[in-house]
């Protein structure tokens, strides 16, 4: 089968405004979502049986249900609740909340892998809290963030593509629109699938950079062993 | 309009029905995804470049695309190079090529926190290669990489949803067939969800009861 790149010259202001909707619902859900995601790790702190098992359960049912049912209950719940929106509104809040259980758990863990004391210890060498927190806490609880963090982000790009289901006009929304009037599903879909690519390695690179800027990121362990390096790792190093 | 608690109780037996093709799917899937990624991960352990070159490609393809798109290309794409799959065929392999992805990595994770002492013991007594997979390597890898593995079957049940798109009559295109008769789409969605949360529960039931029983026989 020939590929037929005319069909994406004469397309591709769709795959352009695809695209660009996508990387907007994306952010804007990423706001959204990790300011949910921080109220509910801080109200998670609180150390009492009724909350934490509240909290437990808005995770645990926000992460045990796919994206598209979450999706689709906020399309018609809202309008049941009497409020109307436009589609990709109610996409965009549906993403957040959505990702706002994972982050809620990212953050709870970086707080929880804090060593205890590190604030007091801070004050005790004769820092304000301010200082505390900016030179000691923080540091460290973003490098535990990041990484998961980003994981997630990419999550959510991935995840958007399934709005395309309730018309909002995103990426994969114009694919199938394009499919439909052409009929040339392998033009169309690497095209939509290299466009995805793009926006995922553009977002891993540039969290990479903040990774780098946040403190180091886990080093791979390097096997050193010959004889386990033949069956523990996949990279050929020269043995020495 | 009010939520109607005794409609969803109405719709929960059908629905039931309906969910037992998600449960037979995402069996299907695990089954092929773990047999594939633990394949993948023997592979990789050969170290031939470009082998693992081609395995890495793959695996940025699969990591940096949303699923749905994948199981399109199986769907839409497929047809068009001369291989018809079914709707329940183009989903199982989608899913699965996905999956066995992540599941290699995963591995490739596992595999650095295994003792090195333990392949020396096993050269020292000259196991053979396939010997020293089946029975020193491949229980500790399975063991170590199990809590990542029962969320990664958690993600397969619910990206099984996804093929009600591809015309798949799951939970949730039942749901939908449903609503669209009784006008009710709120509560037999939550009828969905609710299942959905069931069948997860089920899953981190399972694992960690053989989480507890590997570590009881490690003793």
């Amino acid at each position: 089968m020939a590929f037929d790149p005319s069909i994406l010259v004469q397309y591709w202001p769709l795959f352009a405004q695809g695209a660009w909707l996508t990387i907007q619902i994306t952010a804007m859900a990423f706001v959204l979502g990790y300011t949910v995601g921080i109220v509910v790790a801080l109200i998670a702190q609180i150390p009492n049986r009724l909350v934490r098992i509240l909290v437990a359960a808005y995770v645990g049912v926000l992460r045990g249900i796919p994206f598209i049912i979450i999706l689709f209950l906020v399309y018609y719940g809202l309008p049941f609740a009497g409020i109307r929106l436009p589609a990709f509104v109610t996409g965009t809040v549906a993403l957040g909340l959505f990702a706002s259980a994972y982050y809620a758990e990212i953050i709870r863990a970086a707080i929880l892998a804090l060593p205890r004391g590190q604030f007091e210890s801070a004050r005790v060498v004769g820092m304000s809290p301010l200082q505390a927190m900016r030179h000691v806490i923080a540091p460290q609880i973003l490098r535990s963030l990041v990484p998961p963090s980003t994981n997630m982000t990419l999550t959510m790009i991935k995840e958007s593509s399934v709005l395309s289901s309730i018309t909002v006009a995103e990426l994969t929304y114009q694919g199938l629109i394009v499919q439909g009037n052409t009929f040339a599903p392998f033009e169309v879909f690497a095209a939509v699938t290299l466009i995805y690519w793009a926006i995922t390695m553009v977002v891993a690179w540039l969290a990479g950079l903040l990774e780098a800027r946040v403190g180091q990121a886990q080093q791979e362990t390097i096997i050193r062993n010959p004889l386990a390096a033949e069956f523990l790792s996949f990279d050929r190093r020269p043995v020495r | 309009m009010s939520f109607q608690f005794a409609y969803l109780l109405s719709v929960l037996p059908t629905l039931f029905a309906a969910a037992l093709v998600n449960a037979r799917l995402a069996a299907i899937i695990v089954v092929i995804a773990v047999l594939g990624g633990t394949a993948l991960t023997i592979l990789r352990s050969f170290k031939i470049a470009p082998v693992n070159a081609i395995i890495a490609f793959l695996i940025s393809f699969i990591r940096g695309t949303p699923l749905l798109i994948q199981i399109f290309l199986f769907y839409y794409v497929l047809p068009a190079i001369g291989l018809d799959l079914s709707p329940e065929a183009a989903g199982i392999a989608a899913i699965a090529l996905n999956s066995s992805m992540f599941i290699t990595e995963m591995m490739r994770g596992g595999l650095q926190t295994i003792d090195p002492g333990q392949i020396e013991a096993a050269t020292a007594l000259s196991l053979p290669r396939r010997a020293i997979w089946q029975s020193v390597v491949l229980p500790q890898l399975f063991r170590r990489i199990l809590p990542v593995l029962i969320n990664e079957i958690t993600i397969v049940v619910k990206g099984t949803a996804l093929l009600s798109v591809i015309t798949v009559v799951d939970v949730l295109r039942t749901a939908q067939q449903i609503a669209s008769a009784s006008y009710r789409p709120f509560e037999t969605l939550a009828g969905a969800a609710l299942i959905f949360l069931l069948m997860n529960l089920v899953v981190i039931a399972a694992g960690s009861l053989t989480e507890a029983r590997l570590a009881v026989r490690r003793g």
